[in-house]
This record gives structure tokens, sequence and C-alpha cells, in this order.
């Protein structure tokens, strides 16, 4: 249980820049989260700190210990893999026990761990199966068990849980947030599902392109997106960004687009003059969207492209002016598809961007 | 013909005889007699051919074993005299007991090695073309590299022979000249030549083993050689029990490189089994003891390949392999 420090660390395969210039910074006992599409240098950064990859510069610092040049046996860090990566040829309790057996523990503690790391998990009954036997749900809860019967000072999660169906992973999502809060040892997970890691993680690193784009909380991270693309990546449905340009006429600034021209309130009217910007993204989640039959002051008009029953709510797609705009209304929202709607911006949660550099205004 | 009737039987006079039990036939119904007999007609030409090339040699062989065979003459029946002459044949008890010692030496050996050098081989940086390199020996014919060998160890002007000697290994004989060493020079050859097979089977078993398995385990906090007994032997096994089953088969009949080096000497030091059974059958032509011979060498590789393959095929493994085919 130490903090985790990661100091200007690149990684290239060849020419290839998998990672780069990455600092960041988990306190201990932290559940950072690192977040990101494939491609984007989170599990190239996360198998350096595993010391499975060759770090190209940089130092990895786990407590005051420098880590780079450590074997990974030597490094005292437990992960758990995204195909769990357990040994076929061994049951539970020895693929459980497989890293206290390496360390030379006594046979006994070792049975001791084990039954209690499986108990907690819940698979104290499967001990003397073989992993074939075993249906996903129970593989990945064997391949946690293997690092939680060791007390390192780091766990890494890479992507644990994108295997199994949607509803065991909304139940396991609970679950490893309770063992990580249990347990209290610093944790690094890896995904590429951003609902994961709004939901477990105290802070999220976005990383896009081998580029750490923004790291904060959840909530930071979901309602001050940095850039576009955060905010695009972050939240689901996504957030609409809708290119507009904007222009001041008398003390109003409006933006403009094909399909409409809206007039902006005194907060993002103030940012978007200041920041000197023509080109404009104006970003705006689904939920802050409303949608109505009857045109009032300042509202877009458009149609409905297509409607979709999400449960409690309903994304309804309008189009406006060649645009799509999402928005997440009432699930007994009458509207149809062709039929007319007009819309309107909720301005007190809504965002600008640069549309040339994507970084946020407001 | 069932087939061309089936589809046709709605325009076949239903009085004919031939027509009346194809109505009854059901396409569903694919297990019925006609339709057995059917197949094996179809079958016959494979059937036929099969029998000719290995059922009927196979029992001209218990025939000769049971036989005295006059070549030229009448072959007179002798029972099981053959076999019983076998007993007390030392030659053919020194044969087994040679048989064993060579098969042994070289299986160990080409394990041994062949596995090494598969794991300096694997993901090394010239990889495909050292094992090219490798496999260059498993290429040459059996005899010549018996007769390359023979050279190399030549009292005279063998390369080894003066390397061995300068290195105070080797006395004034050649190695294949000394009942001592003889045997080691000819297992030394089949070494050479067969552990690239084992290098390539085990070669394809390491890039098949998972590499989270073995990165998992060097996260669980081991080096590389418990990662090695611990993860890619245990992958490789079933691919190293199909070499290890070829090389014991072969070592059983092989002696190619043994006749064109010593022909079995000297004295007796390299006549393994096969190299007897090919000197009683084809130099002194006692086809009958021969056939005795062949019959008892047969029958122990038969029960040996399969005690190996229930020795060393256990289910876990085998399911292993399965789900890596996945």
């Amino acid at each position: 249980m130490v903090a985790l420090k990661i100091e200007n660390v690149w990684k290239y395969y060849g020419d290839t820049v998998a990672v780069r210039d990455l600092n960041l910074e988990c306190d201990d006992g932290e559940f950072v989260c690192m977040l990101g599409p494939s491609g984007c240098g989170k599990s190239s950064t996360m198998r350096m700190l595993a010391g499975l990859e060759h770090i190209s510069s940089g130092d990895i610092l786990l407590g005051d210990r420098r880590i780079n040049d450590l074997a990974p046996k030597d490094r005292d860090i437990a992960m758990v893999f995204e195909n769990y990566a357990l040994y076929p040829h061994k049951t539970v309790a020895e693929n459980i026990g497989n890293p206290l057996r390496l360390a030379k523990v006594a046979k006994h503690e070792i049975r001791k761990r084990v039954q209690e790391a499986a108990d907690l998990l819940e698979i104290g009954h499967l001990l003397d199966r073989k992993p074939m036997e075993l249906s996903g749900g129970q593989k990945q809860r064997v391949a946690i068990g293997r690092v939680i019967v060791r007390q390192p000072q780091i766990y890494l999660f890479d992507e644990p849980i994108a295997h199994l169906d949607a509803k065991l992973r909304a139940r396991m999502r609970s679950e490893l947030k309770h063992l990580q809060q249990h347990l209290g040892v610093t944790t690094v997970y890896v995904t590429h599902d951003q609902l994961e890691a709004l939901s477990m993680a105290d802070r999220i690193a976005v990383m896009h392109e081998g580029v750490l784009q923004q790291f904060g909380t959840p909530a930071e991270i979901y309602s001050n997106p940095v850039n576009a693309w955060v905010a695009g990546f972050v939240g689901e449905p996504a957030m609409n960004l809708i290119a507009c340009s904007c222009a001041q006429e008398g003390n109003a600034v409006n933006l403009m687009h094909d399909g409409f021209k809206i007039t902006l309130d005194d907060r993002l009217a103030k940012a978007a003059l200041s920041s000197g910007e023509r080109d404009l993204r104006l970003g705006v989640r689904p939920e802050n969207v409303r949608l109505t039959a009857d045109p009032d002051d300042g509202m877009i008009a458009g149609t409905v492209f297509s409607r979709q029953l999400l449960g409690s709510d309903m994304l309804v797609d309008v189009l406006s002016g060649g645009d799509h705009i999402r928005v997440r209304t009432d699930p007994k929202s009458p509207f149809e598809a062709d039929e007319k709607c007009y819309v309107s911006f909720d301005f007190d949660h809504a965002h600008l961007f640069s549309a040339e550099t994507g970084i946020s205004i407001v | 013909m069932l087939i061309e009737a089936k589809t046709s039987f709605v325009t076949v006079d239903e009085d004919h005889d031939y027509a009346a039990r194809t109505i009854d036939y059901e396409p569903e119904n694919r297990n019925t007699a006609p339709r057995r007999r059917f197949h094996l007609y179809l079958m016959l030409p494979a059937i036929i051919t099969l029998a000719a090339i290995t059922i009927y040699p196979f029992f001209w062989l218990i025939y000769m074993s049971l036989h005295k065979i006059v070549i030229g003459g009448a072959d007179r029946w002798v029972g099981l005299k053959n076999y019983a002459g076998l007993l007390t044949d030392e030659k053919n008890i020194q044969g087994w007991l040679m048989l064993a010692k060579y098969s042994g030496l070289c299986l160990s050996f080409e394990i041994l090695v062949g596995v090494l050098l598969a794991v300096i081989l694997n993901n090394s940086r010239f990889e495909k073309v050292l094992v090219t390199l490798v496999l260059m020996p498993m290429m040459m014919s059996p005899v010549v590299a018996g007769l390359l060998w023979y050279y190399l160890y030549n009292g005279t002007f063998g390369w080894y022979h003066w390397l061995f000697q300068s290195l105070g290994l080797l006395g004034e004989t050649s190695i294949l000249a000394d009942y001592g060493s003889a045997l080691w020079g000819v297992v030394i050859v089949d070494i050479w030549q067969w552990t690239p097979l084992i290098t390539l089977i085990a070669l394809a078993g390491l890039k098949r083993v998972p590499r989270d398995q073995v990165e998992a385990h060097m996260v669980d906090g081991a080096g590389p050689i418990r990662n090695f007994f611990a993860i890619s032997l245990p992958n490789i096994y079933p691919f190293l029990l199909i070499g290890i089953l070829l090389r014991f088969m072969d070592n059983f009949r092989f002696i190619d490189h043994i006749l064109a080096m010593t022909g079995g000497g000297p004295g007796n030091s390299t006549r393994i089994l096969p190299v007897y059974l090919f000197d009683v059958s084809f130099q002194f032509f006692k086809l009958g003891r021969g056939a005795a011979i062949a019959f008892t060498l047969l029958a122990v590789t038969i029960i040996l390949g399969m005690i190996l393959v229930r020795v060393f095929e256990n289910p876990a493994q085998k399911k292993a392999l399965a789900n890596q085919k996945d």
C-alpha cells in the first residue's frame, strides 16, 4: 500500500509512440481508472507498471522505490488480466494460491489464506474444480482471488470484467468497488468502458492517442471536461457537440448554425467573447436538452429522426440543419419519427469548445 | 440406383416389385440395410487396396513365422518353433537390450536438446533463419547422414576423429571401431538428425503457450525457469508426446545409418534388434526366424506405443489442448 508516481513516461514500439510523456500520481489507497479507447496507451501503461513491457523513458515509482528495471516478480504487484489468465492444469485453489506458493509461504498458511479469499469472493465451494469447469463470472472471481490472496503494494486490473455479460458486469462493478475499499490497496484499473470508470474510480485518467487528456474525479470529468474529445467520450448517450460560428450582434452574442441561431446567456457569451474564437462547438449533454411540441423564444426547430427507449428514459434523435441532437427525455414522450418538434438547451450545463483545438472555453 | 429410384418413384408402376420396395424408402432413414450395403460397395475398392497392401503382408508375416521357409521349395509347418528359438538366441536377447539402450539414449537426448533448442530459438532475433538451419539435418537421407558421419569419424582423415583426439577424449582407434564407443557413434548421428524434429514440434507447442498465462505467472512471482516448468512445459506436453511416440517408433524401425556406418559391428556392439533382424532375414535368409523376430518387434512396438499414450496423456491436458484450438 503505497502511492504510485509515473513521471515523464514514454513508450515507443519502433517508431510508433504508444504513450507520450505521461505524468500521473495515485495516492495511497486510491482507486484510479485509466480510461480510453483501444490503442490509447492505457494498456501499455499498465504493462509498464507490471514490468511486462520495457519503459522507453521516464520513471515509475512505487512509494520511493524506482521500479523501472525490476523484474515483475520483484515489484510486489498483483494483476488481473483481461482473459483471466488462469492456469488450466491447476485447480482453483492452486490457481489462487500460486503467488503464495511461489513466495514459499507455508502450506497451511496458503490453505488458510486461499480459503479466506475464496470465501470473500463466494467461490469457496469451487476450490477443487479446474478452470475449464467454471463459468466466465467464476473464472473472473478466481482471477481476482489470485490477486487479493497477497498483500501487494498495488493492484492492477486490466479490463477484468470486459468479457462478462451486462448484468454480471453491473454486479461486479459494485463488488470490486466494495472490495477495493475494504482492502484499501492502491489500485490502477484499465478500461475502455466509461460507465465502469465513472462508477468505480476515485479518480479517472482519460487517455487518447497516448496522451493523458484529463485526470480528475468522475464528477469533474463528467461535468467539466477539459476538451471536446473527453466530453464526447465520457457519458452515455454521448454529449451533443454542435459546430457553430459565434457572432456578436449589439449586446447579444449569437451562435449561428445552418438550422438555427441561438443567443447565449451571460456566462457563455462572456467566455466566447474573451476566447476570441469564431468557430466554436457547443456541447450539451442529452439530459440538458428540452424537447417540446410548441415553439417558444430561442427554440430550435427540427424533426424527430429516431427514438430509442432506454428503459427509464427515452432517447430522441432530433435532426436540425443537418446535425443530430440527442435528447434524453421522458419514456412517455409522445414524439414519433418525422414529427416536427422544438428543442432548447440548458445553458447552465452547456460547454463551449474551440472548434480548432477542441479545448474547453467554458 | 436407390437415389434415382427415390426421386422417380411417383412415376414408377406400383405393381413392379422393385418400385414397391423403393416406395418404403424414407430419405430420413439413412441406415437401412440396402443403404448400408450400397455404402459397402462404394468402399470396396478402398478396402481391397488396403487389404492388399497392409492386411495381406501382415498375415503373410504371421504365416512365415510359423513355417520354415525354403526358397524355391515347399514351406514346412514348424508351429511356434521359430519363436521358441528366439528365447535361447543370445544375439536376439542382446539385440533387445541394445535396442532399449539405443532408443533410451536417443530419445532422452533428443527431448532434452530439442526442447532446449526450441526455447532458445523461440522469439529469438533470427528465428526463421535459425530454424531453417537447425532443420537441415532432418532433410538429409538417413543413409547419407550415416555416410557423412562415417567419414567424420574416420580414423585417418575424419575431422571429428581428429578433434576428439586432440581434445584427449579418444585414443588411437576411431569411434566406430571401438567396442565401447561405437553405439555412442550411431546414437550421436540419430540425435544429430532427429533432434530438429523435436525442436520443430516443441517450437510449435511453445507458439501456442498463452502469453497471458506466462505473464500472470511472472506477476505472481516466478522467474523464467519456474515459468518454463510451470506454464510452458504443461502446455507443450501434448505436442512432445507426439514427438516421443514418433521417435520411439522410428528408433525401433530405422537402421539405415547403422547399416551404412557399422553394419552392426564392431563385433555385435551396434547390432540392435532391427539390425539383427535384417541379418537373419537377408544375410542368412532364415526367413521364418526373421519373421518371428519381426512379429515380436511389431507387437512390442504397438504395446509400448499404447502404454506411452496411456501414461502420458491425462484427460486434463487433452481438454486443455482442445481449448487452445478454439
